[in-house]
């Protein structure tokens, strides 16, 4: 059996990603995308996006790589993926135009005999919309996260395949393909595996959900949810790997859509989402820790208070700022003078005319009455406490992720708060 | 224009107006009658329509809690809608209650539900929404949680009638050990609130409450503390479940990052400092 060249229609960050991880296990790979600047700027190994290893692998499997914006490149392919990412609006809801004028087109391009796989983020029934008999299509559940989507990509747990017709054999090219992953192979309805990559989201979300409401209660009553956290990854019913990290609410854009999915077909269904709903309600009330903790900390006290903020990404390896909390904190601040930096976030995305961009960390904490970290990345757990006490006026540090250590922010003088850590004998007033 | 301001909340509010130097028409029980038939056309005789409204006169549930009440309430409100239809405004302020709320509701954001257990909470729920129906008229609801100060003369359960009855008796006496915990807001700081309001033309709905809810019994032992800890504080045995209300406030902090609320034990310090000099 020859070795299939595998198409990637849609250079976003989940076609790329997923296109050099092929490349980098081997396989012949075509790049198409409509847009022929965004195809020279890639064929240079030029990135518009940050995501950890990517910029090697492209390098190094350049030449296993072709980037093009002619449609006719991809009759080469014996498989082709439909993967580029679908936007979504602030209330989750996905723009699905897009996605069927790329599969239609993609449709003329490639060969009849070759096998149409839908990698990007649709709703279920999308795909059974799609079938016809004279094609090959399926659905495969992607499970990419921002910062990890190579790893994830090379290494997946599992391949969550959606089928006209589970009970038959996978197309030659497309089962040796997904095999060479050594990983086992779900084959389900298209359905099935539409709320599968639905259900696995959800099932995320009710953690953080969980670590986000007992972590607020450590807050109040004087428990630290971090001592209790090895205590849940060991009960197995649990699991190490689960997500219970509190964080400032769901962010992203994906697990927002997929939320907003399972409330708009159980709205249609007649089926109970109220608890997803409680979960989209806690992810809203988290995402203003922050802001809660600098009223109560220091614009509640301090005139004209000075606002140092670390961190624009809506998380740390990535240069989203979708449904950023950062950029959300920020837009509520505008009537105070804030100073920002992020290591690869202009200070142009920030909705506020008085604030300054700065170049490094300690710059940004020069005269600020309070530092908030918003986003993890790991550079900022270098800094040296001390000096940033130094060019800090004030002494609150807000840093909902732990980003720095309680103990050494205390021995610089500072004031630390972060998630899920309440004072020693902290609760109600009375 | 103020309707109501003879009031307690209507007079801090006719108070701060005049600190903010805002020309206001303040109009009090004795200016005006809202039961009587030409109540609505008075109104619209003074009202222009640049001008902002904050209504918020009401027969409190002191003055009764019985359905003839409610329709008087609803009566009121109806001239002052009636009005504004005729003449028009720029921005109605309606002071409305945290009564909307079912008291079983703990945790309270601008989202939670209305869900009036009684006549009164129905009366304020019913008029927020004829202030909503008034077509083109942008409308601010303000909900207060629990509101003290010197002039009160509601006389509810907490820090008004503890001071009296520290005053008074010597003595507070609690329900059941005065564990119920409520979110206790100076009169200045809804005035305070209603003026930003104003001057912000804000729309929409917003719980007008400090974010720190305090037990009973704290309030009680503040209070007391006012005399110099010979105030008995008693406690007796509890008839019904203990509830709770907090308020999340992020939504008034979004609005106004700035604003600086009295704190519970200052303000309790500060009435009763003014109770003094009253004296």
């Amino acid at each position: 059996m020859t070795t299939p060249i595998i198409g990637y229609a849609g250079m976003t960050h989940l076609g790329l990603n997923s296109a050099v991880a092929a490349a980098e296990k081997g396989f012949q790979t075509v790049c198409y995308d409509a847009d022929s600047l965004v195809i020279s700027q890639l064929a240079r190994t030029e990135l518009s996006i940050v995501e950890p290893d990517l910029s090697e692998l492209l390098k190094k499997n350049i030449d296993r790589i072709k980037f093009t914006a002619d449609l006719s490149q991809l009759r080469s392919c014996d498989l082709v993926y439909i993967a580029s990412d679908v936007l979504t609006d602030d209330l989750g809801k996905s723009d699905l135009e897009p996605i069927g004028a790329l599969i239609a087109e993609v449709a003329t391009g490639m060969r009849p005999d070759a096998v149409m796989v839908v990698l990007s983020q649709v709703p279920p029934g999308f795909t059974r919309g799609l079938f016809r008999e004279d094609r090959q299509l399926y659905y495969q559940v992607e499970t990419l996260i921002f910062g990890q989507a190579i790893q994830r990509a090379l290494h997946p747990e599992r391949f969550i395949v959606g089928c006209a017709e589970p009970h038959e054999p996978l197309p030659p090219a497309f089962a040796q393909y997904l095999e060479s992953f050594d990983c086992p192979i779900l084959p389900m309805r298209y359905e099935s595996a539409e709320l599968a990559k639905i259900s696995i989201n959800v099932c995320l979300v009710a953690s953080v959900s969980v670590a986000n409401t007992m972590a607020e209660l450590c807050e109040s009553i004087g428990a630290d949810w971090s001592e209790i956290v090895p205590s849940l990854k060991l009960d197995r019913r649990i699991g190490q790997y689960s997500y219970l990290a509190p964080g400032l609410g769901i962010g992203g854009g994906n697990l927002e859509r997929d939320l907003a999915t399972v409330c708009n077909l159980a709205d249609q269904n007649g089926t109970d989402a109220g608890v997803v709903r409680a979960w989209i309600a806690n992810s809203h009330h988290r995402r203003d820790w922050v802001l809660r903790s600098l009223y109560r900390e220091v614009l509640s006290k301090t005139d004209n208070p000075v606002i140092a903020v670390l961190g624009l990404a809506y998380k740390q390896d990535t240069d989203s700022t979708k449904n950023s909390p950062s950029l959300a904190l920020l837009d509520h601040l505008q009537s105070f003078q804030v100073r920002v930096f992020d290591p690869v976030v202009p200070a142009s995305e920030v909705p506020n005319p008085r604030c300054h961009g700065a170049e490094s960390e300690y710059e940004a904490c020069e005269g600020a009455d309070v530092l908030a970290v918003m986003t993890p990345w790991r550079q900022f757990k270098d800094l040296g406490l001390h000096e940033v006490a130094k060019a800090m006026r004030g002494r609150v540090v807000l840093d909902p992720y732990g980003v720095f250590d309680s103990e050494q922010c205390s021995d610089a003088g500072l004031s630390h708060h972060t998630l899920g850590v309440g004072a020693f004998g902290v609760g109600t007033l009375a | 224009m103020l309707i109501g301001a003879s009031g307690f909340i209507g007079s801090a509010v006719q108070r701060r107006l005049e600190e903010e130097a805002i020309s206001t028409l303040a109009l009090g029980s004795a200016d005006i009658d809202l039961l009587d038939t030409s109540a609505s056309i008075h109104i619209a005789e003074a009202l222009h329509p640049n001008d902002a409204v904050v209504m918020l006169a009401a027969l409190t549930p002191d003055k009764g809690r019985d359905i003839a009440t409610l329709m008087k309430n609803l009566t009121m409100m109806q001239s002052v809608c009636a009005a504004i239809e005729k003449s028009g405004c720029a921005h109605l302020i309606y002071i409305s209650s945290d009564a909307v709320y079912d008291s079983r509701m703990n945790r309270t954001t601008e989202e939670t539900p209305a869900s009036p257990p009684d006549l009164y909470g129905a009366m304020h729920h019913t008029r927020e929404i004829m202030a909503r129906s008034l077509g083109q008229v942008p409308v601010l609801v303000l909900r207060p949680t629990v509101v003290y100060g010197l002039d009160d003369t509601h006389n509810s359960y907490g820090p008004n009638r503890f001071r009296r009855a520290a005053k008074n008796d010597g003595k507070i006496t609690l329900f059941g050990g005065g564990e119920e915990t409520r979110d206790h807001i100076h009169v200045d700081d809804i005035a305070a609130l209603t003026v930003r309001c104003l001057l912000h033309k804000s729309t929409g709905l917003l719980n007008a409450a400090t974010g720190r809810s305090a037990s009973f019994h704290y309030v009680a032992e503040m209070v007391a503390n006012q005399f110099g800890n010979s105030i008995e504080i008693i406690t007796t045995p509890r008839a019904n479940p203990i509830t709770h209300r907090h308020y999340d406030v992020t939504n008034l902090i979004k609005a106004f990052p700035d604003f600086r609320f009295i704190d519970l034990v200052d303000g309790i310090a500060l009435v009763h400092k003014e109770s003094l000099v009253t004296a």
